[in-house]
């Protein structure tokens, strides 16, 4: 077997970004070098490391790339002061709470992408940014901005506040909130049947999140379309709860044997470097 | 059989008259410059107009409606309970209102009692107000500083314009708060005159919109604070439903962006 299109990595390193209360990195990180023999780093706040000065022009990219209206063709805008300040503000506070602004996904893998590999990608490591901030692609179909939980790529991006927000929750969810019951009651409610803010199950969850930015690193095709598999690209927030925790099986016979064979091989002999589409999961 | 006393002193209806007029002019006056001028008369309006006041700073509120406190009366769907989510219910403890807890982090208090005590602390405070009066524009210094408002009485506008040519007259302030809501008045006049771009509001979101709006409260150009749902439409943040904590919070905010301003001068 020999279909991975990027060497193995030497490692996987798991960036973080604001408050990612419920979610363990070192719990998630294990459990990735169990699976797949590839340690893990865990470097915290991506920022850390960078001057304010670097931080400043950092923080005006970031302002200009907010989609403001979800329906509408995204265009770069001169920010005003104010919105550059807020996230300067946001990059200088490691455990930063606020969120709600929804950003140009693939800009935002841009940005932190150039602040991760200085000079050029290396496919030697597979990086993926854990985030409290919420971005969104644009859906040819629909010609509409959807929030994402993660954005494969390098590196990956895979959002907590997503993980809540853009998978649907259940049908009767929306039809209650639509005739004015809040949403502090509606969560009683509903309770269980989809992920919160600070869910004692996110980091089970994002288990499978990241084994599909590891597939995607490998593979390209971060997806598989058995829904009881870890790696099922779920619309739903029941489907994610069923994938990543209530399937038959963690992962589909296919893709526990990829992981197999991943864990007993060294990490040169894979195909030559190739970029793929990024791949954008629900 | 004796006569019977009446209960009110006889006074003439032309002292009356005066009354108002000298009592009016008088304040009208004074207030023609002022430290702070708030255009609007809402929570976040009311809350930073309190807090500043509180310092003995002179402040004026202009409202166009006749009566002050904005949708502060009623909460959602004309329904007059209102809503804050913590830590907003702080303020409800600092104001003085009744509250009760829906559930957790949610509090609820009467519409009318939460509005009444709110206008009733900026009055107490020592706020004045001109009610009745429209914001037509800005008054703009060197740098386009933003110094003061033009402005109107508010049945003007209402008026065919061929007989009411009434000219606006204008207010002179060292600092400007714009809190009118989701029309962001003083913002968009700006924008008109090209000197600040906007982005007007997303689709409505409250949990998120709220900690938004205070996280981005201050001055969005020299001598214009921006409090309330301005901030929404000056920033293109989410909308925001009928939860009232982040009108007060940001109020309080945009207050104390002011009164750290006034103490570097």
């Amino acid at each position: 077997m020999n279909n991975f299109i990027h060497p193995i990595p030497t490692c996987i390193d798991l960036y973080e970004e604001g408050d990612l209360r419920g979610l363990n990195l070192q719990n998630l990180g294990r459990y990735l070098a169990e699976k797949t023999g590839v340690p893990f780093r865990n470097p915290r706040n991506i920022y850390n490391r960078f001057s304010e000065k670097k931080l400043k022009v950092v923080a005006q990219e970031f302002a200009r790339i907010k989609v403001k209206d979800p329906g509408k063709r995204f265009a770069l805008e001169v920010p005003l002061q104010a919105e550059i300040d807020y996230e300067r503000r946001r990059l200088s506070s490691s455990g930063w709470r606020v969120f709600g602004n929804l950003y140009e996904g693939v800009l935002y893998q841009k940005i932190v992408s150039d602040l991760i590999f200085e000079e050029e990608i290396a496919s030697d490591r597979c990086s993926i940014l854990f985030t409290n901030q919420l971005f969104g692609t644009w859906d040819r179909d629909n010609w509409r901005y959807h929030a994402r939980v993660s954005l494969y790529g390098f590196p990956s991006l895979i959002s907590i506040v997503g993980l809540v927000e853009a998978p649907a929750k259940p049908k009767e969810f929306y039809l209650s909130k639509q005739m004015g019951t809040p949403i502090e009651l509606l969560k009683g409610e509903y309770q269980g049947r989809f992920l919160d803010q600070c869910d004692s199950r996110m980091t089970e969850v994002m288990k499978g999140y990241a084994m599909q930015a590891l597939l995607y690193h490998l593979t390209g095709d971060p997806f598989c379309e058995d829904r009881d598999c870890r790696l099922f690209n779920s619309h739903w927030q029941e489907e994610v709860l069923h994938s990543q925790m209530g399937g038959r099986y963690e992962f589909c016979p296919r893709h526990e044997s990829i992981l197999k064979k991943l864990k007993g091989r060294s990490p040169s002999s894979s195909l030559p470097y190739s970029t793929g589409e990024a791949g954008v999961g629900r | 059989m004796s006569e019977k006393k009446p209960i009110f002193t006889p006074v003439s209806e032309k002292e009356v008259t005066r009354a108002i007029v000298a009592a009016f002019a008088k304040q009208f006056i004074e207030y023609v410059e002022s430290d702070c001028l708030i255009i609007g008369g809402g929570p976040s309006g009311l809350m930073a107009g309190r807090d500043i006041a509180l310092k003995g700073v002179k402040t004026l509120i202009v409202e166009r409606n006749n009566y002050i406190g904005g949708g502060f009366w009623i909460g959602g769907y004309l329904m007059n309970k209102v809503t804050v989510r913590e830590p907003g219910q702080k303020i409800l403890e600092e104001l003085d209102i009744p509250y009760e807890k829906a559930v957790k982090g949610l509090y609820v208090a009467d519409g009318p009692h939460a509005c009444s005590k709110l206008i009733a602390a900026a009055c107490d405070a020592g706020v004045k107000f001109a009610n009745m009066t429209i914001f037509d524009d800005v008054v703009l210094r060197e740098g386009n500083r933003v110094c003061g408002a033009v402005v109107n009485w508010t049945p003007v506008q209402a008026l065919p314009r061929e007989i009411t040519c009434v000219d606006p007259i204008a207010l002179e302030s060292k600092f400007v708060i714009d809190s009118t809501g989701h029309d962001a008045c003083v913002v968009k006049k700006l924008e008109e005159r090209g000197i600040l771009k906007t982005s007007g509001f997303g689709a409505m979101w409250v949990e998120r919109s709220e900690d938004l709006v205070v996280e981005h409260t201050g001055e969005a150009h020299p001598g214009l604070i921006v409090t309330g749902m301005a901030v929404a439409t000056t920033y293109g943040l989410p909308r925001m439903g009928p939860t009232f904590g982040a009108m007060l919070l940001s109020g309080r905010r945009g207050a104390q962006v002011i009164l750290e301003k006034m103490k570097k001068k």
